[in-house]
């Protein structure tokens, strides 16, 4: 197994392969500015929750970096974890309720974590497997074990994330598309771990 | 007129929580639905008719109404001028 390309998305910035594609550092609006800079046209960018933002800029980034023979539309897996599912927006709907007497239908629909890939296979069209799993943080090994089993079953990619916001307002999107390889030696895993600590500057 | 349309994006941007977005950012004729526009939804139209109860006193009772009435922010603005 191999990691194609990676991309990160957090408010100081939007990285691809370990390099700055667009400053955000300061911005009042991180995500919208980033959206605006990555130039794409996809109105209901504005509706999704910061979870979805975040996964919506660094796939359009991953984009050209995905297998050229790959069948897309049936043999992508999309593998996502994070550590608070959608607690932001659980809490902003509670809010809107309690406090707002107004209980929110469009809030609603983001109170569920896997929303987020819901998200992407609309936007892009693909309709093969995906899952979401709430994992205490970032474990490398559970991502490769998981791509590898569906690696196993003939899937051409899988497409894997780290997206979480937390309710103190941390905010990172971490993806990486793994492919098969015949590289023995190769370890993800320690890759994953480095790249992520790279990322946030541990 | 000018002021009702501007309310009604405020109110748009805040009911649909589109924080992204400023009133500026809507056009008057843009589609509220579908790929252009705002690219709303029929979870958003039920936003919308909370909307006009909450903040005009109109009730929709006809759920096929809302397809000419949610078009742009000239139709909803017409229709509230002329139901309020």
């Amino acid at each position: 197994m191999k990691i194609l390309a990676h991309s990160y998305v957090c408010p100081k910035g939007t990285f691809l392969n370990g390099k700055l594609v667009y400053d955000t550092a300061g911005e009042e609006n991180p995500l919208k500015s980033a959206y605006q800079q990555l130039g794409a046209e996809y109105p209901k960018f504005y509706k999704m929750d910061v979870l979805s933002k975040m996964a919506f800029i660094g796939t359009e980034l991953l984009l050209p970096f995905f297998p050229k023979d790959a069948d897309l539309e049936n043999d992508l897996q999309l593998i996502f974890a994070n550590s608070s599912a959608s607690q932001n927006t659980d809490n902003l709907f509670v809010e809107s309720y309690e406090q707002l007497k107004n209980p929110s239908p469009s809030l609603f629909v983001y109170t569920l974590p896997n929303i987020v890939t819901g998200e992407l296979c609309i936007r892009h069209k693909w309709y093969g497997e995906n899952c979401f799993f709430i994992e205490e943080a970032f474990n490398p090994v559970h991502f490769s074990e998981w791509a590898q089993m569906a690696l196993n079953k003939g899937n051409n990619c899988c497409l894997c994330a780290w997206v979480e916001a937390k309710t103190n307002g941390e905010q990172e999107c971490f993806l990486f598309l793994l492919t098969d390889s015949e590289e023995e030696a190769y370890s993800v895993e320690l890759e994953l771990s480095t790249l992520i600590k790279q990322y946030r500057n541990e | 007129m000018s002021d009702l349309k501007e309310n009604l994006k405020a109110q748009i941007i805040e009911q649909l929580n589109l924080e992204d977005l400023t009133p500026a950012d809507i056009r008057d004729d843009a589609p509220l639905f579908g790929d252009q526009g705002l690219g709303l939804d029929s979870i958003d139209a039920l936003e919308f008719i909370v909307l006009l109860d909450s903040n005009y006193g109109i009730k929709i009772s006809d759920p096929n109404e809302g397809k000419e009435i949610f078009q742009s922010v000239n139709t909803l603005a017409d229709y509230i001028s002329k139901h309020q």
